[in-house]
C-alpha cells in the first residue's frame, strides 16, 4: 500500500515541477507582454499602413537601408508572417536577400517588441528567463540582441544577394 | 482531361472541412510545402485527382494554378498564409485556428490532421456546381444581393448631412475601436499561441527536472554552450542546408532549446554573457522551412523562388557562424 502511495506521490511530483514553471510564466511574463503588445498594436493601427509604405518605398533604394530599415520596419509594423509582403517593394533580384534579412529579424525583435512575433517568444524569453533568475536586468540583453540582429540581417542580406546573383548568372 | 474531384475530411483531432477539390485546366497543381519532397498525402491526392504533384519547396507555382496546398505547419505561419489567399489548404498536423492569421483559417478553406483515410472521391452531384474559388453558393446570385444591399444602405444615408459634433464623435469612436481591436488581437494570440506553448514547454521542463534528466542535459549542453567554438559548431550544424529546413517549423526546436539553455544559465552552469551568442547559435536555421512561402508573400516570381531557396540555404552556412562571432564580440562587457 505504501509503495503505491509513494509511486503516486512521485508521479504527481513529476507534474508539480511543471505547474510551478507554468505559474511563474503566466504571472511573470504574460501581463507585461499583453500590455506591451496592446500598446504597440494600437500605435501601429493609428499610424496606418500607408505612411509605413512610403518609408518602405524610399528604403528599398539603397543596399544598406534595404537590409536594415526595410526589414526592421516590416517586422515591427506587419509582424511575422505578414512582414514578408514588404518584398513587393523590392526589385525581383533582391527578393531572396530581403526575405533572408526579414526572417532573420523575427526573433531579435522580440526582446524589445514582443508583439511582432507573439508565437515564437521563447527563443528569447527562454534564455532571458535564466538571466532573470540570476537577478540581472534584461534591458541590456534586449538592446544588444536588437542591435546585433540589425547587423546580422545586413550581412545576411548582402551575402545572400551575392550568392543569388552568382547562381542566376550561371544559369 | 480525366481529372477527378475528391473530398477531404478532417482526421482525428483535426479541424475544418470537408473540402471538395475540383481540378480545372488551369487550377490543377497539388503543391506540397512540407520542407522538401512530396508528402505522401500530396502524392495520394495527386494520384486520385489525376493532377500533377509539385514540390513547392524547390519549385515555385503561381497562386492561380494551385488547386490545393499541402502543409505540415505546427501553427504559426504556413497554415494561415494559404487560407488568407483563399487557396484550399490541407494540413497533415492536427492544427486548428491558431497563429497570427487564425481568422483566415475557416472550415470552408482549411482541413487538418489529414491522413490517407480522409480522402475519398467526391460524388458527381456534389462536385458539379462547385467553382474552384471554393464558394458553394451560386456565384451569379451572390454578388447581386450584395449590390442590392449596398444600394439600400446608400439610400438610407442619403440626405443625412454630418455635423461637426457627429464627426468628432465618429473620429473618437474610430480611435477607441482601434485600441479595442489591438487588445483583442493581443488576447487572441496570447490564448491561442503563447499559453499553449507555455503549457507544453513547462510540462517538458517539469518532467526533465523532476526525473533527473536535467543533470544529463546540464553535463552535455552546458560545456558546449559556454565556449565560443562550441557555439560556432552548433550554429554550423543548424545551418547545414538539408538540416535547416527540418529544424525550422514554428521555431519550436529553437524555443525548446532556448528554454533549456535559460534553465542552465539560471542555475549558473552557463555564464550569463553567453546568452547573447547563444541566441544566434540556436537560431541559424530561422525561417529556412518557410522560404518559398515567404518569398511568394513578397510577390517573387516562381523562377526567383526556385533559385532563392538554395541561395538562402547556402548563405546561412556562412552567415550563421558569423552571427555568433558578432554576438560574441557584442557580449563583451555584458553582465560583468
Amino acid at each position: 500500500m505504501e509503495t503505491i502511495a509513494a509511486f503516486a506521490n512521485g508521479f504527481m511530483d513529476l507534474f508539480r515541477a511543471g505547474s510551478e514553471t507554468f505559474i511563474a510564466w503566466v504571472t511573470g511574463i504574460i501581463p507585461l507582454v499583453v500590455i506591451m503588445m496592446t500598446a504597440v498594436n494600437s500605435l501601429i493601427k493609428l499610424i496606418g499602413e500607408d505612411r509605413v509604405n512610403n518609408v518602405a518605398e524610399f528604403a528599398t533604394k539603397y543596399t544598406v537601408t534595404r537590409y536594415t530599415i526595410l526589414p526592421v520596419l516590416a517586422v515591427i509594423f506587419l509582424c511575422n508572417p505578414m512582414c514578408y509582403t514588404f518584398g513587393r517593394f523590392v526589385e525581383e533580384k533582391h527578393k531572396p536577400a530581403f526575405y533572408d534579412a526579414a526572417v532573420s529579424f523575427v526573433h531579435p525583435v522580440t526582446g524589445l517588441f514582443p508583439h511582432a512575433n507573439g508565437g515564437e517568444l521563447f527563443v528569447y524569453m527562454g534564455i532571458a528567463a535564466g538571466i532573470t533568475q540570476l537577478g540581472l536586468s534584461l534591458g541590456d540583453l534586449a538592446v544588444r540582441y536588437f542591435i546585433v540582429g540589425v547587423i546580422v540581417i545586413l550581412i545576411r542580406g548582402i551575402v545572400t544577394d551575392r550568392i543569388y546573383a552568382h547562381m542566376s548568372s550561371k544559369k | 482531361m480525366a481529372y477527378k474531384a475528391v473530398t477531404i475530411k478532417a482526421g482525428k483531432g483535426g479541424f475544418g472541412g470537408p473540402l471538395t477539390l475540383v481540378p480545372t485546366d488551369t487550377r490543377n497543381k497539388v503543391v506540397s510545402i512540407t520542407g522538401g519532397g512530396i508528402h505522401p498525402i500530396a502524392a495520394k491526392i495527386a494520384e486520385m485527382t489525376g493532377c500533377p504533384a509539385v514540390d513547392g519547396f524547390s519549385t515555385g507555382v503561381p497562386d492561380n494554378e494551385i488547386m490545393v496546398a499541402i502543409v505540415d505547419c505546427g501553427g504559426t505561419a504556413r497554415c494561415g498564409v494559404y487560407p488568407k489567399k483563399r487557396i484550399f489548404t490541407v494540413n497533415v498536423l492536427p492544427v486548428g485556428q491558431t497563429g497570427p492569421l487564425a481568422r483566415f483559417i475557416t472550415e470552408d478553406i482549411y482541413v487538418s490532421a489529414v491522413d490517407e483515410s480522409c480522402i475519398s472521391y467526391a460524388d458527381a452531384s456534389a462536385a458539379a456546381p462547385k467553382p474552384s474559388a471554393g464558394t458553394p453558393t451560386n456565384p451569379a446570385t451572390a454578388p447581386k444581393t450584395k449590390a442590392q444591399a449596398k444600394e439600400e444602405i446608400a439610400k438610407m444615408n442619403e440626405g443625412k448631412e454630418k455635423n461637426l459634433a457627429t464627426r468628432i464623435g465618429i473620429a473618437i469612436g474610430g480611435i477607441v475601436n482601434k485600441f479595442y481591436a489591438a487588445g483583442r488581437e493581443t488576447i487572441d494570440i496570447t490564448v491561442k499561441t503563447i499559453l499553449p506553448f507555455m503549457a507544453f514547454v513547462s510540462m517538458i521542463l517539469g518532467i526533465i527536472s523532476a526525473s533527473g534528466a536535467g543533470d544529463v542535459i546540464a553535463n552535455t549542453i552546458s560545456p558546449i554552450a559556454s565556449t565560443l567554438p562550441g557555439m560556432l559548431i552548433v550554429s554550423f550544424i543548424c545551418a547545414i542546408p538539408f538540416i535547416s529546413p527540418v529544424l525550422g517549423p514554428g521555431a519550436v526546436i529553437a524555443q525548446v532549446v532556448g528554454t533549456l539553455l535559460g534553465v542552465q544559465i539560471g542555475l549558473g552552469n552557463i555564464p550569463p554573457q553567453y546568452a547573447l551568442p547563444a541566441l544566434f547559435a540556436i537560431d541559424a536555421q530561422v525561417g529556412c522551412d518557410f522560404i518559398p512561402v515567404g518569398m511568394s508573400l513578397g510577390e517573387a516570381e516562381p523562377e526567383t523562388i526556385e533559385l532563392g531557396v538554395p541561395a538562402i540555404l547556402y548563405s546561412r552556412v556562412i552567415t550563421g557562424p558569423i552571427a555568433v562571432l558578432i554576438a560574441y564580440v557584442f557580449s563583451i562587457g555584458l553582465y560583468s
